[in-house]
């Protein structure tokens, strides 16, 4: 199966400052090891059409995305939308047929939780690389977050993360010593 | 007298694009412009001074749709400028990476362009989101080919939407042998539908081509005989995968490319005297809107020996198979026969492929300046990117993207239809005009919801 019970899709565009929050918070997810049923995809600007209209209710029960989004807070804050809480054309399929949107089409059968943050700036149509540092500090939080709403214990998946990295450091020592 | 009219946007396809057609008075296409109203971002530009390591993975987040095609056309023209030649086994994880996109991007495209047709025999237009039988089952058998395709990327290419096993001198890891046989039966089961998806789809297109007329709002327009024909030439580099320059015989020729501007090109300021509100999404812009194509085209003119010229499925299959029918519908029906390819080619890698084997070659230079180019045959045509690399980093990069080919070309292919089928036209090129952003902006009234603010 492509996509697993659990999907997070960090949406966005790395190329247009703040629109790369998403995708930064799927690397920093990307270091955690997660249980099985999870996958988590930088979507960059894919969503749509590479994910939301790909995905089987009947395994998937579970979708979070996380965007940036304009709720008149100040830049690096957070909130947690619902997909009726979205204004009609976000996340539309630029391939369907009616302009209907793939979210509509899945909110009945499958859980979809939007995390949204706030962003200082987007550059669009301009490029430009990396994400302010309000909403580059809103990342830890955001990954917290995620870790809450699929039930993985931070401390452990931290406690995870410095295992590997203990022993990747000790397999290299051992080389060195031998 | 010529009167004008205005479809903005075009819908179902990737970006933002729209139609300006001069048409007689019996609504008959006489000159089209179909031009792109993305505003150019100059990737280019920001591509300077980095390494070429970083510009790859930006060209891939030019588009949403195309990520795959350029990461393989950015890493290869950094691999060409720098006189890099990656292990056999990386090229061939990197064909099966192409090929599992192409089989994605054409199942999709179906899905777009179904609804344009009818079910043979029928009445009907298909909706492929109907839960009616026969349809129903197309429309499965198309998610699967999605499917597969995309599970078989994801394996060869790290992820499914930006690849990240590719890199400059070949892929980071191999493919486990368990992997292999992953993609084995993936490849195989994937064969059979698409043989059967590539039947059906050529039974529609041709109950199309038979018919005399298309029911568009409401309205009978009639089909005419040369739908979509033109007389420009056709460019590819590879009937699958693409060419470079490190290539013995390259696909492709970088001094017989030139650029023009758009209004040397596209018409000047007209005001629309056309309207239709019925036309299907929205209706036609309304009279006295005005049009200045020349100024609001937001792509440069590629022109190949003086020309322009189509890419695409048809110009690989012109090109390196004697296919032969013009209009629409033979551009249609050429998208279709790629399907099956893209399996065969899928498995003969993984018969040739040895997970044992290298996937990055032993040295990567970090390039003199000299000038590299790859071509890739993505799914909607060739997407050409050249670039200079010395020590490591970008001198100077440029990206020719397979719609900007195709705009002028198509604008051409319009000429003598009724302008009512004038997206018809336009969707069977598979446009991607490149991405817009696509922040979340919440209205007023809705700011309620800033009080689930996460702490």
């Amino acid at each position: 199966m492509l996509y697993p019970e659990i999907v997070i899709a960090g949406c966005g565009n790395p190329l247009f400052a703040d629109d790369g929050f998403g995708p930064a918070v799927v690397e920093e997810l990307l270091k955690f090891k997660l249980p099985d049923n999870v996958k988590v995809i930088d979507a960059g600007l894919g969503g749509p059409h590479f994910i939301f209209t790909l995905l089987d209710p009947e395994v998937t029960k579970r979708l979070i995305i996380i965007d940036i989004a304009d709720f008149g807070a100040e830049p690096g804050e957070l909130a947690s939308f619902q997909v009726e809480d979205l204004p009609a054309g976000s996340y539309r399929d630029a391939h369907s047929w009616d302009l209907t949107e793939p979210l509509q089409r899945l909110k009945d059968l499958v859980d979809i939780t939007i995390i949204g943050c706030q962003p200082k700036h987007v550059t669009a149509p301009e490029f430009e690389l990396g994400l302010t540092e309000d909403v580059s500090n809103a990342i830890p939080k955001t990954v917290r977050y995620v870790l809450e709403l699929i039930g993985v214990d931070y401390g452990m998946a931290i406690e995870n993360l410095r295992k590997e990295e203990r022993q990747r450091y000790s397999r290299g020592e051992a080389c060195g010593e031998s | 007298m010529s009167k004008v009219v205005e479809i903005s946007p075009t819908t179902r396809h990737e970006g933002h694009s729209k139609l300006v057609l001069k048409v007689n008075d019996e609504g008959i296409i006489e000159r089209g412009d179909w031009l792109s109203i993305t505003p150019v971002r100059g990737v280019e530009k920001l591509a300077i001074g980095k390494t070429m390591d970083q510009v790859p993975k930006i060209a891939s987040r030019v588009c949403g749709i195309c990520p795959i095609a350029h990461t393989l056309a950015g890493l290869e023209s950094m691999e060409g400028s720098i006189g890099c030649e990656i292990p056999e086994d990386a090229k061939l994880l990197r064909i099966i990476l192409q090929c599992a996109n192409r089989l994605h991007s054409h199942a999709l495209h179906n899905i777009l362009t179904l609804p344009d047709y009818y079910i043979p025999g029928t009445e009907t237009k298909i909706n492929p989101f109907t839960p009616e039988e026969p349809v129903r089952s197309v429309a499965k058998r198309i998610q699967r080919l999605r499917e597969i395709g995309q599970t078989i990327g994801e394996i060869a290419g790290g992820e499914a939407i930006h690849p990240s096993n590719p890199r400059v001198g070949g892929m980071y890891k191999a493919c486990s042998e368990r992997a292999v046989y992953k993609m084995y039966d993936l490849a195989k089961e994937g064969l059979t539908l698409a043989h059967q998806q590539m039947e059906f789809m050529i039974a529609v297109i041709r109950n199309m081509q038979k018919r005399d007329w298309t029911d568009v709002g409401g309205k009978q327009i009639p089909i005419p005989k040369n739908f979509g024909y033109h007389d420009m030439g056709y460019m590819a580099a590879d009937p699958m995968y693409g060419s470079s320059n490190l290539d013995e015989h390259p696909g492709w020729n970088p001094d017989r490319w030139t650029d023009v501007r758009p209004w040397d090109w596209y018409m000047g300021e007209v005001e629309v005297s056309l309207a239709d509100p019925g036309y299907p999404i929205g209706g036609t812009s309304p009279v006295g809107t005005k049009a200045n194509p020349q100024m609001e085209a937001c792509t440069g003119v590629p022109l190949y020996d003086g020309a322009p010229v189509e890419v695409g499925p048809r110009a690989r299959l012109v090109t390196f198979k004697n296919f032969n029918e013009k209009g629409t519908f033979g551009q249609q029906v050429a998208r279709q026969l790629e399907y099956p390819d893209c399996l065969y080619t899928i498995l003969n890698c993984l018969d040739e492929y040895n997970p044992c084997g290298k996937v990055l070659a032993d040295c990567i230079p970090q390039g003199d300046g000299s000038m590299g180019w790859a071509a890739n045959e993505a799914p909607r045509g060739c997407d050409v990117h050249l670039a200079r690399v010395k020590d490591g980093r970008v001198l100077w990069y440029e990206m020719l993207v397979p719609t900007t080919w195709n705009f002028p070309t198509c604008s051409r292919a319009l000429t003598g239809s009724p302008w009512q089928i004038a997206e018809i036209i336009v969707r069977g090129y598979d446009p991607c005009v490149s991405c817009a952003t696509h922040m979340i902006v919440v209205d007023d009234d809705k700011r309620i919801v800033a009080q689930k603010l996460i702490q």
